[in-house]
């Protein structure tokens, strides 16, 4: 892969007073690429956010962003961040434009026009001159946005960016990102708690479950990867199902409602076919069942919650 | 640096708290001055003129010495004789025996007015750290690419700045009311020194006059400061510094009566005027050992505020 790692995680550790908050992660996060950061509330997400824009000092290992490291060089490294942490809090006795100004000015050479240019691409040329406290949750979220992004930061880091949103705000957030990764080749850091967001925005995703890194795979391979599960259909489906699993003994059957699931390998399918139509039954239809990121995710948690026992 | 002051200065005056304050001085300035022409109106039936003021005061003060009766604070009567003398013969108007008030004696009398800019200051050195934290901006305004130690000193010299703000503008409506209700008086302070009468600038004297009085406002607002960026807490601040501001240098005195060690609290060393008359909280100490003490103090406070909010992580 040609594709250069923006911010490089190494074996980071978090302990406040004596408790690990943060154990030993490592990741890295590349350019044009959105990375879902997935695990339950108190998991150590926005630790790990905060950690790498550095409001919080690592315990132990180092950040990496850009080639600098957060630690040593935390101007450098965090010019290229643009980032919401948790809520987008603003000064909401200033209007958005003043907001902007504030932040535009903390960096070198923002100019007026760039200043418009974000603020036209989050939507918000007609409210902009209002103060915050009149703006919707909505509005906030766009506003936090736009002021990540004043900088044309290399990595953006959106911590529960579809919280509280109505689900037209979740799916603008979501184009947005999106948009972001592929026509700017920015890496964009997502955390949430929200399966089904992650399933739609990200490329890859890290589990985090009690500080500890759990998972990071693509998308696609976590949803649906190894022995894959056939849902068929047939008729008589629930009287046939126990000759199925004889004649078959090395494939795990289910009976989900009228339907036969079958965890089996592709190659198996055929096989499987052939023999209902032999025993005279209806195959009205045969598809790769994708287990739902929240199977997933339950596995991938339940299966570390078992560890210590076997320690 | 500049820019992140431009950005404090324009959180401060987008709030409408800002303006109630400037407010309150303008008022303040202007009650002073309503305040002082009405007391001045009340001793305005005594109509005697200055010459006659000063020989009455003379007759007096010679008759204290014959009694052997003791000046009042310490004052010498033999030297206020050579002083009032001195005034007739070069017919220098004292601005104290000046009936309806002069524009210096005004001046002098306005000193409170610091206090009230004071509180206001502290104020504004409680919240300015502070308040980012409660309203959850700081996140936001600490991932930026600069060295913490640059935000928090743009925010000190911002209160600096605010509390000189008010000064400058009580300042102008000061002497414009000055010197539209006031006689002039005279810019000539007399002063005993080395055993003869000198003359001395007026203006100097009411200039010092009020760098003396601001010190223990300046010193309450470094600490107030320094509280909200170490403590992160509004309330907390303001409270300690206001508390200290109005009874710290009662409570100073009283303590100073019986321990000399209170000579090493902030607020022996913060009344520079004691050694002007000559009359030391603590016996012994002097202006010297004062400004060290403040130094001490203030360098005391920045470091505690820049350590703290330099090394602490933000999470809430």
């Amino acid at each position: 892969m040609s594709q250069q790692a923006v911010v490089e995680l190494k074996h980071v550790t978090k302990k406040i007073r004596s408790k690990t908050i943060i154990d030993n992660i490592s990741f890295n996060v590349f350019s044009g690429e959105v990375f879902g950061f997935l695990g339950p509330n108190g998991a150590g997400k926005t630790t790990t956010i905060r950690m790498i824009v550095g409001l919080m000092k690592v315990s132990s290992g180092d950040i990496i962003v850009n080639g600098k490291s957060v630690k040593n060089d935390f101007e450098g490294a965090v010019q290229h961040v643009g980032a919401i942490v948790e809520n987008p809090e603003m000064y909401k006795f200033m209007s958005g434009y003043k907001n902007l100004i504030h932040y535009s000015r903390m960096y070198k050479g923002i100019s007026k026009e760039k200043i418009d240019e974000v603020v036209k691409l989050v939507g918000l040329e007609k409210r902009i001159n209002d103060k915050v406290k009149t703006y919707s949750l909505g509005m906030r979220q766009r506003l936090g946005i736009a002021q990540s992004l004043l900088h044309d930061p290399k990595v953006l880091i959106l911590d529960e960016p579809t919280n509280g949103l109505d689900p037209a705000g979740i799916r603008e957030i979501r184009d947005y990102i999106r948009r972001l990764a592929r026509e700017r080749d920015m890496a964009v850091i997502v955390s949430s708690h929200l399966l089904s967001e992650m399933e739609m925005m990200c490329d890859r995703i890290g589990i985090i479950q009690n500080g500890k890194l759990k998972d990071v795979q693509l998308i696609e391979d976590f949803v649906g990867n190894q022995s894959h599960v056939y849902k068929i259909e047939v008729s008589n489906a629930v009287e046939i199902a126990d000759r199925l699993r004889q004649a078959f003994p090395a494939f795990e059957i289910r009976l989900v409602q009228e339907d036969l699931l079958i965890n089996c390998k592709k190659e198996d399918i055929p096989a499987i076919i052939k023999w209902c139509v032999e025993e005279g039954l209806s195959v009205f239809g045969a598809a790769k069942a994708a287990k739902s990121l929240e199977d997933r995710f339950l596995e991938v948690t339940s299966e570390q919650k078992e560890e210590p026992v076997n320690v | 640096m500049f820019n992140l002051m431009r950005n404090e200065w324009m959180k401060l005056f987008s709030r409408a708290a800002t303006y109630v304050m400037i407010g309150a001085i303008v008022l303040a300035a202007i009650a002073a001055t309503v305040i002082m022409l009405f007391i001045n109106s009340l001793g305005s039936d005594q109509n005697l003129t200055w010459q006659e003021q000063l020989q009455a005061d003379n007759e007096r003060l010679e008759q204290m010495i014959e009694t052997g009766e003791a000046g009042f604070m310490g004052d010498d009567p033999a030297e206020r004789i050579a002083i009032n003398e001195y005034a007739l013969e070069n017919d220098i108007a004292p601005n104290s025996m000046n009936i309806s008030g002069t524009f210096w004696s005004y001046l002098e009398n306005s000193t409170f007015l610091l206090s009230l800019i004071g509180l206001f200051a502290i104020i504004v050195a409680s919240g300015i750290v502070a308040s980012e934290f409660s309203w959850g901006t700081i996140k936001l305004l600490m991932i930026r690419p600069i060295a913490r130690w640059k935000i928090l000193l743009s925010k000190f010299i911002t209160v600096g700045a605010f509390g000189l703000f008010l000064v400058v503008i009580t300042a102008i409506i000061s002497v414009i009311l000055g010197l539209i209700f006031f006689d002039p008086g005279s810019p000539v302070r007399l002063v005993f020194e080395d055993g003869q009468v000198v003359e001395k600038s007026m203006a100097a004297y009411v200039v010092r006059l009020y760098i003396f009085n601001s010190l223990d406002v300046i010193m309450l607002t470094t600490m107030a400061f320094m509280i909200s960026a170490v403590f992160r807490n509004s309330s907390l601040a303001i409270g300690i510094s206001l508390f200290l501001l109005f009874v710290g240098g009662t409570a100073t005195g009283f303590i100073a009566a019986y321990y000399d060690w209170a000579k090493f609290s902030l607020f022996a060393n913060t009344n520079l005027s004691q050694y002007e008359m000559n009359m030391p909280i603590v016996e012994g100490m002097n202006m010297q050992f004062s400004i060290i003490m403040l130094v001490i103090y203030f360098a005391v406070f920045m470091t505690l505020a820049f350590t703290v909010f330099t090394k602490r992580d933000i999470a809430s």
